[in-house]
């Protein structure tokens, strides 16, 4: 190969990299908590709610796992404004990630719920548990233990997807790395650099992750299988 | 963040295809004026002119439905070729081709959307300008820019790799919030959603995105910086290039060249300055 290799500019750059995996880390991280949180509410509703609401769950549900992510961004950035809402591209950023997510977390969780024996759910509503505290104790944590290392994948592959947000403007890491790409004329270095920086981005997060569950749940830990 | 200029860039590969097309470049200046024949005498005996035919970049060039060059510059070389009174041959380049091809001796002239600069003249000679790309921040009537520093604390959506992006960030105040898209598309899309304030593009895009959209009340709001072009000959062609100089006053001022700019672009030609 005769291409000669200049990282100078991508050092120059290094900053603007990082703050553009800052950006990256934040969105998907918010996404992951308040779409988590949204994604208990809707396993909770789904399971308890009258039906009309299980019915739009459900359609919610299906409808965010089945159309693209990139599309998604695409309406919610260029319609907005007709409401006469004008947030900044990484504030929508942040809405259609965290929304996408709920979907996946949602059914995630639900399929964690369903591992959960029926006899059990009814000896707590038998013990005088309230429905709420029967799902949140007796249902919910033991659903988040099964269906953590799924929802764990799902997150770093939703950091990962994230680079789409930089169709809206929004300035993630791929973003940044377009712009510079685009204005140095370095493609080669600034794409080499950033597939390294999201890889290292996946692999400490998943570490991270690793770490989290056996800090949360312990317990299993102590009933793993040897 | 430092900018290279993307004009640089072009200027920077098109001149490095010029010094490798030197050799040929000088036997074709050469041959052109043996036996004390200039080119432009050449072509009055040939009743033949070789003009370059860049037929990807519209508005400029394009192939109409028959597979034809068409475009401003074709209209321009063809008009040219017409009051020469000479026959005149096609040579199809593509955009780093246009310089090499005339120094070569594949064209006696190329007319080709070539914006003047100084990097450029130092191969080949620039005629009287007759057309010009103007870089412009349009926006919703709405919004109120009047001028580079009404764009503080406004969001201006720009197309990523192209000339607006290279020239409206160095004309911005510093608070400008600067978005940046990968293709024109969704730069429209956020300037007709109202996403944007204003967004940077070429004049010809500017009006046709204001014509398609009649609701929007796009309008042009300042002009960020307008390239020039001109035809271009060899350094050598001093009398061929001077017949062309004399074809652009003359043409500037009965309304040919405003005519053929009008109808390709859909933009009124901004005034032409002398070269």
């Amino acid at each position: 190969m005769d291409y000669v290799f200049q990282f100078g500019a991508v050092w120059d750059h290094r900053w603007d990299l990082l703050d553009g995996a800052w950006l990256t880390l934040r969105l998907s991280g918010g996404a992951f908590v308040i779409g988590l949180w949204l994604a208990g509410m809707l396993a909770y509703a789904r399971e308890t709610a009258p039906s009309a609401v299980r019915i739009a769950i459900g359609a919610y549900t299906e409808l965010m796992r089945n159309t693209p992510l990139l599309v998604q961004l695409f309406v919610l950035y260029f319609s907005l404004p007709s409401l006469g809402i004008r947030l900044d591209a990484d504030a929508v950023a942040l809405i259609g990630l965290t929304l996408n997510f709920a979907a996946y977390g949602g059914e995630i969780l639900r399929g964690g719920m369903l591992s959960i024996p029926p006899g059990q759910i009814e000896a707590a509503r038998a013990l005088g548990l309230s429905r709420w505290h029967t799902f949140r104790h007796v249902v919910l944590l033991p659903a988040l233990r099964v269906a953590y290392p799924a929802l764990a994948s799902q997150f770093v592959l939703m950091m990962l997807g994230s680079s789409v947000v930089s169709a809206i403007s929004a300035t993630d890491l791929t973003a940044i790395t377009n712009t510079l790409q685009s204005t140095t004329f370095r493609s080669f270095e600034f794409y080499f650099t950033t597939t390294g920086i999201y890889l290292l981005m996946a692999l400490l997060t998943r570490a991270i992750l690793a770490l989290g569950y056996q800090y949360l749940f312990p317990a299993a830990r102590r009933n793993a299988p040897a | 963040m430092e900018r290279r200029n993307l004009l640089t860039a072009g200027t920077a590969a098109g001149l490095l295809a010029a010094a490798m097309a030197t050799p040929a470049a000088a036997q074709g200046t050469a041959g052109s004026t043996a036996g004390g024949l200039s080119t432009l005498d050449r072509i009055q005996r040939n009743k033949k002119v070789a003009i370059t035919a860049e037929v990807d970049s519209p508005p400029f060039g394009i192939l109409d439905s028959d597979g034809k060059p068409d475009g401003s510059e074709i209209a321009t070389a063809r008009q040219l070729a017409k009051d020469l009174g000479v026959e005149l041959e096609f040579v199809q380049v593509n955009a780093t081709q246009r310089i090499p091809a005339l120094l070569a001796g594949r064209v006696d002239i190329a007319i080709s959307s070539l914006s003047i600069t100084t990097e450029r003249a130092k191969v080949a000679a620039f005629c009287a300008p007759h057309g010009a790309l103007s870089i412009v921040v349009c926006g919703p009537k709405s919004s109120a820019i009047a001028n580079a520093a009404d764009m503080a604390g406004k969001r201006i959506a720009l197309t990523r790799a192209t000339l607006e992006e290279a020239t409206v960030p160095k004309v911005a105040p510093p608070d400008t919030k600067l978005v940046y898209f990968d293709d024109i598309g969704p730069t429209i899309q956020a300037l007709l959603s109202g996403q944007v304030d204003g967004a940077g593009m070429s004049a010809f895009a500017a009006k046709s995105v204001a014509d398609r959209n009649p609701t929007a009340g796009i309008e042009v709001k300042f002009t960020v910086t307008t390239a020039y072009y001109s035809a271009m000959v060899r350094q050598a062609d001093e009398s061929l290039r001077h017949w062309i100089d004399t074809w652009v006053f003359v043409n500037s001022h009965n309304g040919v060249l405003a005519g053929i700019y009008e109808k390709y672009t859909g933009v009124k030609l901004p005034p032409l300055p002398a070269i």
